[in-house]
């Protein structure tokens, strides 16, 4: 745990490496935090930490290339005051250190994703899309460039996206499918005419979110007393999700669907009835 | 509670603080009551629950099974128990045997705001009955066009006698009393309208929520809604920032406009940036207001699709003093709202699950420190600016629709799916009662033994 937290120093220094981007990711990084200054990385407010903590605890997934994202679920199982949480993503949000996306699981389901993070996902798909020699992907440079650094919120309506694009030139229908087929937009059944941001690649991981959900809760359900000890739990695996066991826990406890104990012989974990 | 009365007395600290400290200790021990029951009459769910606001004597309570009944909470109709509970039976019921009552579910019944001798109901059978008191005769009958979602009057009104009517119709009408027929209707909705209240600071204006997850607020005078809440607008805090810090986002142009939102209709249309018609791809930007002229300035309030709520909007409610308003949605969210500046101010309620497929009636206290909500099988209390859980009530078997919090006597009422409406007030310790029972038992005894 202490190792983690070491290893977390270097990621105060976000908004720095965001600048300076030809810095690779194999310096030394403690070395690199004491370079930054201080004031910048004074205060930290309990969501970032919580954030970066969960960031770096992201499971590795094989098959699958995604970036690190939180659930906001997960965020409300850690800090107690569900308010000062909604606020303080808020306030990040605001300042463009991280985007939200409504993701199609659920009906609240929101991630979490750092920008940098974000831009770096966008950068992977264009490369694949390069290589199966795609031309003209103009239309990523304008989004990245027009769309992104305006529009902070989860959805954008077609007039406003068509207007945003059109910053960087002449906006054609294919171009607006491009960035469908992407990932990067997709539509929702809410609203005919709304784009929502989401993050691509991610198909495959939401559908093991959703399994996964649904494995441990009925796991849980079928056993005798519906609850289990935290422990022996964690230690168990999935079979359907990629997701590790930490993930699906913390995204539960955060939801309402679970809730834990605290015992003396340590936290128990066990189904919530309504 | 005596320390208080001694410091009220010296004067140490003012009435209304008094009054308030005494609520509010109230309050927070509110739970099942010991002696007080209401027996209800109902042999369907519970829809909808009104104690009046001119008295605050008479309960007027709708249920499923299309009966409307009054109970006085003040006065028992009998006592049960040694003498220690109090049963509350109704006054009248009206069930579907009366030549004019309702066929179907009686989803709202409201009391006329003025005094208790009309009450208006409102029905699946695509009816509202405004029915006398005192005769329990309909006195008149509107037919709206679909199934009765909520009805509303506005309580301070002073120059309009009119019922606020939502239905499954996209439109909402307004019915008036005094004519006996609709006044105008409002349409901007894409749904039918779930839930509607009208605004406790002004009389004109009408707050109401949609199938389609929009909470629209209408100024009765004018065409069209002049604020459509948009759930991803919010502010940090109860109130908003003085200066708005400019943002690149389009929207910042809207916000500065729909801050002031009780004003001029063309200004405030364009409060949102998707307020164009899809077969002109421009710039969206100041010059929109020329070009589109062929719409009334009221009704492009109608392109706005912000939603307030990702599913349906099932309750609203606004404080009393105007300032905020609670919307519950079948996203099962809770959202508070400012008015003034039709911001979210991001207060999370932990509801894990609310009801999605019926309106639900919450209550607010009266110093709007404390939300009652119904959440399924449960009533909770909420502390309104945290967000924290204060109170769970358990009682009922099955879900609860409605609840009313009586401020004159700090009691709570709620009517579930189960039939009944269960009474929560703060403990009145049994012992004490028994102690005075005896004693006036031993007194009669005493009377009775004493020698000239």
């Amino acid at each position: 745990m202490n190792k983690k937290i070491a290893e977390l120093e270097p990621s105060t220094s976000r908004k720095r490496t965001r600048d300076k981007e030809s810095e690779p990711e194999s310096e030394d990084d403690v070395e690199s935090s004491r370079s930054l200054s201080l004031e910048e990385n004074f205060t930290f407010s309990d969501t970032l930490m919580a954030l970066r903590m969960m960031r770096a605890q992201f499971p590795h997934i094989e098959k699958v290339s995604v970036e690190p994202f939180v659930l906001q679920s997960q965020l409300y199982s850690s800090i107690k005051d569900r308010t000062q949480v909604d606020r303080e993503l808020e306030s990040l949000r605001r300042d463009k250190l991280l985007r939200m996306f409504k993701l199609t699981t659920g009906q609240d389901d929101h991630a979490v994703m750092f920008t940098e993070d974000y831009l770096n996902q966008i950068e992977r798909v264009v490369r694949r899309m390069e290589e199966k020699q795609q031309n003209d992907l103009t239309v990523f440079e304008w989004f990245k460039m027009h769309v992104i650094q305006s529009k902070l919120d989860t959805s954008i309506g077609h007039q406003e996206l068509c207007s945003l694009l059109s910053l960087g030139g002449k906006v054609k229908d294919e171009q607006i499918s491009q960035l469908i087929n992407a990932g990067l937009l997709i539509r929702q059944l809410i609203d005919e005419n709304m784009y929502w941001f989401s993050i691509p690649n991610i198909g495959s991981v939401l559908k093991g979110l959703s399994q996964g959900r649904k494995e441990l809760l009925s796991f849980l359900s079928r056993r005798k007393y519906r609850e289990m000890m935290m422990a022996t739990l964690e230690k168990k695996r999935l079979r359907l999700s990629p997701l590790d066991m930490r993930f699906h826990l913390r995204d539960l406890i955060g939801s309402g669907h679970l809730k834990t104990v605290q015992t003396p012989s340590g936290l128990i974990v066990r189904v919530a009835k309504d | 509670m005596w320390k208080e009365t001694r410091e009220r007395e010296f004067g140490n600290i003012r009435p209304n603080l008094f009054s308030s400290r005494i609520s509010k200790s109230r309050v927070s021990s509110i739970r099942l009551s010991n002696y007080k029951e209401i027996v209800s009459s109902h042999r369907g769910s519970v829809n909808s629950l009104q104690v009046d606001l001119t008295e605050g004597r008479y309960l007027l309570a709708g249920a499923s099974d299309a009966t409307v009944a009054v109970y006085d909470i003040e006065r028992a109709t009998d006592y049960d128990g040694g003498g220690l509970i109090a049963k509350h039976k109704s006054l009248f019921v009206i069930n579907k045997q009366h030549e004019h009552g309702h066929k179907y579910a009686i989803s709202s019944a409201i009391w006329y705001p003025i005094d208790t001798g009309l009450f208006v109901t409102g029905s699946y059978d695509h009816h509202i009955n405004v029915w006398d008191t005192n005769t329990t005769h309909v006195v008149m009958n509107f037919k709206m066009p679909g199934k009765v979602y909520r009805t509303a009057m506005s309580s301070i009104a002073r120059s309009h006698m009119l019922i606020a009517a939502g239905t499954e119709d996209v439109q909402v009408r307004l019915c008036d009393i005094a004519s006996g027929a609709f006044a105008h209707t409002l349409s901007g909705h894409r749904d039918g309208v779930m839930s509607l209240e009208w605004s406790t600071s002004s009389e004109y204006v009408l707050v109401t929520g949609g199938c389609d997850g929009a909470i629209r607020f209408w100024d009765i005078r004018r065409a069209g809604s002049f604020c459509v809440l948009d759930q991803s607008r919010s502010q940090i805090g109860r109130r908003p920032p003085l200066l708005v810090r400019p943002m690149t986002n389009k929207k910042s142009s809207s916000t500065a406009q729909s801050s002031s939102a009780k004003v001029r209709a063309p200004q405030k249309k364009l409060a949102n940036g998707n307020a164009l018609k899809p077969h002109a791809v421009c710039r969206i930007s100041s010059q929109v207001k020329t070009a589109k002229q062929r719409l009334h300035p009221g009704m492009l309030s109608s392109h706005d699709r912000a939603t307030g709520h990702y599913g349906v909007v099932t309750g609203l409610k606004v404080t009393e003093d105007g300032m905020y308003l609670l919307s519950a949605g079948s996203d099962s969210r809770l959202r508070l709202w400012d008015v003034e500046s039709g911001c979210n101010t991001l207060v999370n309620f932990e509801t894990t699950r609310l009801q999605s497929s019926k309106a639900i009636q919450m209550a607010v206290s009266q110093d709007s420190s404390l939300a009652f909500v119904p959440c399924m099988t449960t009533a909770k209390a909420f502390d309104i600016w945290s967000g924290q859980t204060k109170c769970t009530f358990r009682g009922h078997y099955e879900n609860v629709n409605c609840c009313w919090y009586d401020a004159l006597n700090q009691e709570l009422y709620t009517g579930g799916n189960d039939r009944q409406i269960l009474v929560w007030s703060p403990s009145k310790s049994i012992s004490d009662e028994v102690d005075e029972w005896k004693k006036e038992q031993a007194a009669t005894i005493d009377q009775d033994n004493w020698s000239d």
